[in-house]
């Protein structure tokens, strides 16, 4: 039978559990209970350790920069705390090295305590919080002196000691729990808050490039142990970037817990994530086939908890706690599954894990397609803009139409996994650095670049603190968030090269602008993947970039920067608000447009050429107009009507010109693309009767091909490959054989209609259109043709007949598997990525959102975008 | 067919007037100079680099014509069999995944015994870039193709069907080529080049540019990059094409007189257009040979001329559909009149070559199958061919067939789709000798699984990486190692 080792499983399903533990616990934020700020999170100290000399940094990011307490005799430990009782040291044992990397990378710091002071007049100041050496030496402290907070921020604008400082008004410290929060700018700007409150604000100027990587991190004393603090700490965090005054209020509310971060899972939810993670892939996989409601063979259907537990016709085949019963001993003697390959060690071994830890069962219904994708879901994929979205980038950012340029220039984006904007397919050869070379050089040519400059500085200066502001100005804009310093160097650095051969003013900034068009900033939609594998909530600039390029293919406008520059993107209110007004803006069409035409592939239309002796009125034109048909007809039923989703599907009107309309057999009406109403037009209505679709069937109108698009497009089906012994060249139609009975005897066909059961009646609606997509009511060879047929939607144990197009139609309209499968296409859409099982739970919660509040595109949309799946980012762990 | 085989020596004579990069000139030269320089049997050795190719040919054949040895459809590989060692039973049955079409099943496992995953990744790593990691970990010298990835197909729903070359994370290595015209400006550069320019100022100045581009992409693949393991392998890649553009756009002028053939464009159909909705083209055999003729001498020329040491080239994709006329010969004997839609009686893709594959059976004559089976390798052999001629003898005497590990397969040891178990069973391989590694001049019956050829042929060529799950147990094949 094989090794068996359950400890190496679970110990390999950890990752998952972080990720699967975190997405369940939020899927759609909660706004009950107010959960910390996450992002841009570098150290967390919440004081749960309860004994021993270590405090753990419990961010979870990077290597964790945990401290050590000199004197152990000193502190009190209770329940959340540590209370210094007299002075100590408390340090880092190294130089902490992850803060001050991220920090000088940033220029933004949020240092945050949650203290309680043990009296109102040490000072020093006393330490509360420092990153310094001694007494003059320090990045920074946040300190007490006497009745007031004082930060000391080392910077370019200031000296090595941090001076001058920033300080709370006279008297802001009491003797109880405070909660108080510094943060800076990339701008400058620096801002003390007290119980969520700001009470003051100065500019800290200049940036952290002057910053001792060597200093160690230190609570309650200096290094040279003369400045101590004594007091009680709940919980200390450093963030890499300003908090907004909301998410400081948020801090504020959410008290003195750090959350669920680095809690290990009990052991019923360990058993859940081995059942969501490994073993209903696994049923998946090897066992639906023919465990299935549909099927249920032996009377057992896997598919759904409760006759799983209920069991088959000989009763219960497995019992938790241990490797015993039917099931088991089938597949442990290779029995099951039955005419497949057996189970490998590894999946035998995950079955037993299961089994024995009391075979837990969370999920009402295992659905195969949810697993389709699961090689994908660890890989956190960098996106490049697509050709689509490089043109409006540019178009947005600097006004240039380069659309022809950049269609003659950059290889086109291949499709994989149905569209193609999945980021893993989005690689680049020398082509592409070519490519962004020349338009680079094409686009800053277009440009009138002192213009441009103007909008981010009037100063038209080469000197370099003003070209400093002008390169962090305008790259901002271009780069789509905040330059650090190092970044501003080295685009000023290019100014000098100009100013050094000669150059002015302008002409530094073209080439500015030249390189910053070819940075990965620019190419890449860049995100701070680092983390601990579980998602994080995205930072403003981020999440501005997400919901743009969501919506409209291209950056954020100044509008959505202003947001994310206030820190309003914190804010769920607010974030709708902007989807709101985003949705009016024309580029959302376009970008649903593009939607609709990488779904449908109809791209594929300019390449078809059916045989010209069958079909002679096919031509590149007709072909054109079909594209151009769905295209308006989504256009027409999505945003002009405001119709919900699924109602593409049987909508009573399409758009033709003459030549479509003639080929369509409607009488032309116009003299170009115009509406044609179909409630009188039997047989043709929706989306799938559009020859855009039919000619999926190719030639000679498959009905596997159409059935198979009907399944995988709408009702996001699985099936498997050809079973053994079957020749998978259909017969040809002749007089008494129509493909409807081809397709008929190959779902009675004991080897083939197990499968094709579940999609060639999708088909059977459409006999009556040929390859083509015109109507016939015979075929060549005098054959009535039929449409009337039945429906299997996945997951249901019986088919529901229909008697005519329009009725299946109307039946996939009103299914709830199709507006879940059109949920899921757009999604995927939205995010570039395939989706998987750890995706579902959140996915079906936009789904349940976007239906309740009307199932159109725009609350769709809408739905995404407040989701976790686009709040929140996946992270890598050790990234 | 083409009237004039591209070769280095045509090359090298009409060089002039084109913008190449150092390297490539450095290189072409330097076999030529290196025998006349008599150097040492050390430095010899030192100039013959590692190599590795992999050459695919679609829809396979079947494991019982590959019986009858030279004397059924593998005659055309009759000339170069001294340098090849001929594998019959490479089983990849692992990779026959449920729900996913078995050609692309095969065509995946083809070279890294994986199965997909999904549509456009495949399982894992290719020979070919193993090999590339192994031995040159710090990349390829500047200038050079990392990779490169060329074919002449007309199928394409899915990546693996054509592409052959993948990095460890089955994405692919490098963008398919599928233009003569495409391979040579990849390989040879028609990078708009800043000497085409005299203005030097404006060089350096663009020159600045990029070096600030360069620079950003080096920290995002960087120890501080804020991206994870996934993405910055993703950089990566695009700072390796950056320094590759480096190289060729900071190139020297070759003074000449007469400037190389460019390519003639192509005048078959490529792109999405090549495949019209999966069913299939017309297609003359003179039309199909003469273009992948073109694009296989210009491939063998960028080996020749060590432009590219790692790479992938495909000869029709798994599960064409092609609809071919025409009449073949070989040798000067009539061999087949294709007619496939003629034969079929049939059109679209019910007419394609493809189901000739899917009627097979061994108690028949199988006439169509053979004559697309014996061509196919005829076209596969003329490439090796250009890898074993004068124009290919490297350093140290030997040819680059001798001295370059050359893999040679295919989808699927059966077409028909109806044993799960044989249809990935017996898939044609064939190798080089790689220097001295492999036994050649043989053909034998390894009966193993692909994983343990591949890994074998790794572990013969100095890689200490392996294919596949990682705690799997390796069979050494020994009948392939000398």
């Amino acid at each position: 039978m094989g090794l068996v080792r359950p400890t190496c499983i679970a110990t390999t399903l950890l990752g998952l559990a972080a990720w699967l533990l975190s997405s369940l616990a939020t899927t759609v934020a909660d706004d009950k209970q107010p959960q910390r700020v996450s992002d841009g999170l570098i150290a967390l100290y919440d004081f749960s350790d309860g004994d021993g000399k270590t405090i753990r940094d419990r961010s979870g990011v990077g290597a964790p920069l945990d401290l050590e307490i000199e004197d152990a005799g000193r502190v009190r430990w209770s329940d959340g705390a540590l209370a210094v009782e007299s002075p100590t040291l408390i340090s880092s044992s190294g130089p902490a090295k992850k803060i001050v990397g991220a920090i000088k990378k940033s220029n933004a710091i949020t240092i945050e305590a949650w203290v309680t002071l043990a009296n109102a007049t040490q000072g020093g100041p006393a330490r509360i919080v420092s990153l310094s050496a001694n007494a003059s030496e320090r990045n920074f402290t946040l300190g007490q002196e006497k009745e007031v907070f004082d930060v000391r921020l080392r910077a370019t604008g200031s000296d090595n000691n941090g001076i001058p400082s920033t300080s709370s008004p006279r008297k802001s410290l009491q003797a109880r729990r405070m909660h108080v929060a510094f943060t800076r700018e990339p701008s400058g700007a620096a801002k003390i808050y007290v119980d969520g409150k700001q009470v003051v604000e100065r500019k800290v100027p200049g940036g952290f490039g002057n910053w001792d990587g060597k200093h160690r991190l230190l609570l309650a004393n200096e290094a040279t142990k003369d400045r101590a603090w004594l007091g009680t700490y709940h919980l200390v965090a450093v963030y890499d970037r300003a908090l907004s005054a909301d998410e400081v209020r948020r801090n504020f509310a959410a008290g003195v817990s750090s959350g669920s971060m680095g809690r290990a899972p009990d052991k019923a939810t360990a058993g859940n994530v081995l059942f969501e993670t490994k073993i209903a892939p696994l049923f998946a996989r090897h066992c639906l086939e023919c465990h299935d409601s549909a099927l249920a063979k032996g009377g057992l259907d896997l598919s759904r908890k409760d006759a799983a537990l209920a069991g088959g016709e000989s009763g219960k085949v497995f019992e938790g706690g241990k490797a015993a019963g039917v099931l088991w001993d089938a597949i442990a003697a290779d029995e099951m599954p039955k005419d497949r390959p057996p189970l490998s060690t590894d999946e035998k071994a995950a079955i037993r894990s299961w089994l024995e830890a009391g075979a837990a069962w969370p999920l009402d219904r295992i659905d195969p397609a949810n697993y389709l994708h699961a090689g994908h879901a660890g890989d956190v994929w960098v996106q490049r803009l697509t050709v689509a979205e490089y043109v409006e980038t540019v178009r947005s950012a600097v006004g240039v139409d380069i659309a022809k340029e950049t269609r003659e220039l950059l290889p086109a984006d291949l499709r994989a996994d149905g569209f193609s904007n999945t980021a893993y397919n989005l690689g680049v050869d020398l082509k592409h650095i070519e490519a962004y070379g020349r338009l680079a050089e094409i686009v800053v040519g277009r440009m009138d670049a002192g213009k441009f400059a103007g909008r981010f500085s009037k100063q038209r200066s080469l000197d370099a603190d003003k070209l400093a502001d002008l390169v962090a100005a305008m790259g901002k804009w271009l780069l789509r968030g905040p330059l650090d310093a190092e970044e501003v160097n080295v685009y000023r650095g290019i100014a000098s090269t100009v100013i050094g051969a000669g150059g002015d003013y302008d002409e530094a900034v073209r080439y500015i602008v030249e390189a910053m068009l070819q940075s990965p900033r620019f190419v890449y939609r860049m995100e701070d993947q680092r983390g601990d594998g579980s998602p994080r909530r995205a930072n403003q600039y981020e999440l501005a970039s997400r919901m743009s390029y969501i919506l409209w293919g291209g950056p954020p406008d100044e509008a959505l920067f202003r947001a994310a520059d206030r820190g309003e993107l914190g804010d769920r209110e607010k974030v709708a608000a902007q989807v709101r007004r985003m949705l009016d803006d024309p580029r959302t069409i376009e970008r649903s447009r593009q939607f609709v035409s990488e779904w449908l592939n109809l791209g594929r239309l300019a390449n078809l050429r059916p045989d010209a002796r069958r079909f002679p009125e096919w031509n590149a034109e007709l072909a054109a107009d079909m594209r151009e048909e769905t295209l308006a007809f989504f256009t027409e039923v999505v945003w002009k009507q405001k119709r919900p989703l699924a109602d593409l599907l049987d909508a009573q009107l399409t758009f033709a010109t003459p030549r479509l309309a003639e080929h369509y057999g409607l009488k032309p009406a116009g003299d170009a693309l115009v509406r044609y109403d179909l409630s009188d037009v039997g047989g043709r209505g929706g989306i799938l009767t559009h020859g855009s679709v039919l000619t999926i069937g190719g030639d000679n109108a498959s009905m596997v091909s159409r059935g198979l698009f009907v399944l995988h497009e709408l009702l996001r089906g699985t099936v498997n490959a050809p079973p053994p012994c079957v020749n998978t060249t259909p017969p040809p139609t002749k007089a008494g054989l129509s493909h409807r009975g081809i397709a008929e005897a190959r779902v009675a066909n004991v080897n083939c209609g197990v499968c094709h059961v579940r999609f060639e009646p999708l088909a059977y609606g459409l006999e009556k259109f040929d390859g083509v997509g015109a109507y016939h009511e015979r075929d060549a060879h005098g054959n009535q043709l039929r449409d009337d047929g039945e429906v299997l939607f996945p997951g249901d144990a019986k088919a529901i007949q229909y008697k005519s197009s329009a009725e299946l139609m109307k039946l996939l309209a009103d299914s709830p598997r199709v507006r879940e499968s059109l949920t899921w296409k757009v999604t995927q859409f939205a995010l570039g990525r395939p989706l998987s099982a750890v995706d579902a739970p959140i996915v079906a919660e936009i789904h349940k959102i976007a239906e309740k509040n009307g199932g159109t595109y725009a609350n769709l949309i809408t739905a995404i975008v407040m989701s976790d799946l686009v709040q929140k980012k996946r992270t890598e762990k050790n990234g | 067919m083409t009237s004039r085989a591209i070769t280095r020596r045509t090359a090298i004579k009409g060089l002039g007037g084109v913008t190449i990069g150092l390297p490539f000139l450095e290189e072409m030269l330097r076999p030529s100079l290196s025998l006349a320089a008599s150097k040492s049997a050390v430095e010899a050795k030192a100039a013959v680099p590692v190599r590795a190719f992999n050459v695919f040919f679609g829809l396979g054949i079947p494991a019982p014509l590959q019986k009858e040895g030279f004397d059924g459809v593998l005659e055309p590989l009759k000339p170069l069999g001294e340098k090849l060692l001929i594998m019959r039973g490479v089983d990849h049955v692992r990779c026959d995944e449920k729900g996913i079409n078995a050609h692309y099943d095969g065509a995946s496992a083809a070279f890294t015994a994986e199965p997909p995953q999904g549509e456009a990744k495949a399982g894992g790593p290719s020979i070919d870039q193993m090999i590339r990691r192994a031995h040159y970990p710090d990349g390829l010298p500047p200038g050079m193709v990392p990779t490169l990835v060329a074919g002449t197909f007309f199928r394409r729903s899915r990546l693996s069907r054509y592409v052959h070359s993948f990095n460890p994370d089955g994405t692919v290595a490098a963008t398919m080529q599928e233009k003569p015209r495409a391979v040579f400006e990849r390989v040879f550069g028609t990078v708009a080049a800043e000497n085409d320019s005299d203005d030097a100022r404006r060089r350096r100045l663009r020159r600045s540019v990029l070096d600030t581009v360069l620079d950003q992409y080096k920290f995002y693949t960087g120890p501080n990059s804020p991206l994870g393991a996934t993405s910055k392998a993703r950089v990566a890649e695009h700072l390796e094409r950056i320094r590759e553009f480096e190289q060729r756009a900071f190139a020297v002028k070759v003074d000449g007189t007469a400037a190389p053939d460019l390519p003639r464009e192509s005048k078959l159909l490529h792109g999405g257009a090549a495949d019209p909705g999966g069913e299939g083209i017309d297609i003359t055999l003179e039309e199909l040979s003469a273009e992948w003729r073109l694009l296989a001498e210009l491939y063998a020329l960028a080996i020749q001329t060590d432009r590219t040491r790692f790479g992938s080239i495909t000869f029709l994709a798994a599960g064409e559909r092609i609809r071919l006329t025409g009449k073949y010969e070989y040798n000067g004997r009539n061999v087949f009149e294709f007619d496939d839609a003629g034969q079929r009686k049939k059109s679209g893709s019910q007419a394609c070559s493809h189901e000739w594959w899917h009627d097979f059976d061994e108690k028949k004559k199988n006439e169509q199958l053979r004559a697309h089976a014996h061509m196919k390798l005829r076209e596969v052999a003329y490439f090796l061919s250009l890898l074993d001629g004068k124009d290919a003898v490297d350093a140290n005497g030997k040819t680059i067939l001798d001295n370059a590990l050359l893999t040679i397969s295919t989808e699927s040891g059966d077409g028909r789709h109806n044993d799960v178990r044989r249809e990935l069973t017996g898939v044609f391989h064939a190798i080089s000798g790689a220097g001295g590694r492999f036994k050649t001049g043989q053909i034998v019956d390894v009966n193993a699984e692909g994983l343990d050829v591949y890994n074998t042929m790794l572990s013969a060529m100095g890689v200490s990486g392996r294919l596949g799950p990682g705690k799997r147990k390796m069979a050494e094949v020994g009948a392939i190692r000398v």
